[in-house]
């Protein structure tokens, strides 16, 4: 089964930890995740420059070492992150901006990166709120 | 056709889950997590509009275990495996953002 799995919360959310293991165990049970899409708030469940205190668990990290660990399609919607100023190095640049908090495993791109995992998966799966 | 509604807001604090119970079919079926779980609060209004519909419920293990709820014979607990399960059951998944 092909999962496309849609974020719109940030990483000290519930639902991007709820996320996350959903994800996890869809691999575990065999099946595929073809995209991960982090829209909206989403973007901030994707950002290096989160630090969360010592005796929580970093969802952020988490799910940048998910990612990069299984070589999963990571898109973090470009619209969605420039207005929350999470940025890459090219955007940084275009926009004259001093920080950069987003890298691989992370790719920025557009809505049409969502419409087509849609168009991919046997399943589309969202999380959000709290 | 079925449809797998996935709720995480509470029940108190906003009207999702009365919306959600008069669009359920009936081979829908509902998935509780976060704090929609206190839905489950025996008595409670929410609980009574669950029980009153009879539909399928499944409330995820660990979020009902963290806030203490017992759960009705009606309501199935499953875990994160179990969630993948009913994705997969259900045609579509629609979560109550």
């Amino acid at each position: 089964m092909k999962f496309a799995i849609a974020l719109f919360s940030a990483a000290h959310a519930p639902s991007s930890r709820r996320a996350l293991q959903f994800a996890q165990a869809a691999l575990a049970g065999g099946h595929e995740v073809v995209r991960l899409f982090f829209y909206q708030d989403g973007v901030y469940s994707a950002s290096n420059s989160v630090v969360t205190p010592q005796d929580e668990q970093d969802i952020a990290q988490q799910w940048r070492a998910f990612v990069s660990e299984h070589q999963l399609d990571g898109v973090v919607c470009i619209a969605a992150a420039l207005r929350r100023g999470v940025l890459n190095n090219e955007e940084a640049s275009r926009y004259q901006r001093s920080a950069v908090n987003i890298d691989a495993p992370w790719a920025l791109s557009g809505l049409g990166q969502l419409h087509d995992a849609i168009q991919d998966a046997d399943r589309l799966i969202c999380f959000g709120g709290p | 056709m079925s449809t797998l509604h996935v709720l995480s807001h509470s029940p108190f604090t906003d009207s999702r889950l009365g919306s959600c119970l008069r669009l359920c079919g009936a081979q829908d079926a509902v998935l509780l997590c976060g704090d929609a779980t206190y839905a489950l609060q025996a008595g409670s209004a929410p609980f009574q509009a669950l029980q009153a519909k009879a539909l399928d419920v499944f409330v995820l293990a660990e979020d009902a275990q963290a806030r203490g709820l017992s759960l009705p014979d009606w309501a199935k607990s499953v875990d994160y495996p179990g969630f993948v399960q009913l994705s997969i059951d259900h045609d579509k998944v629609n979560t109550w953002l």
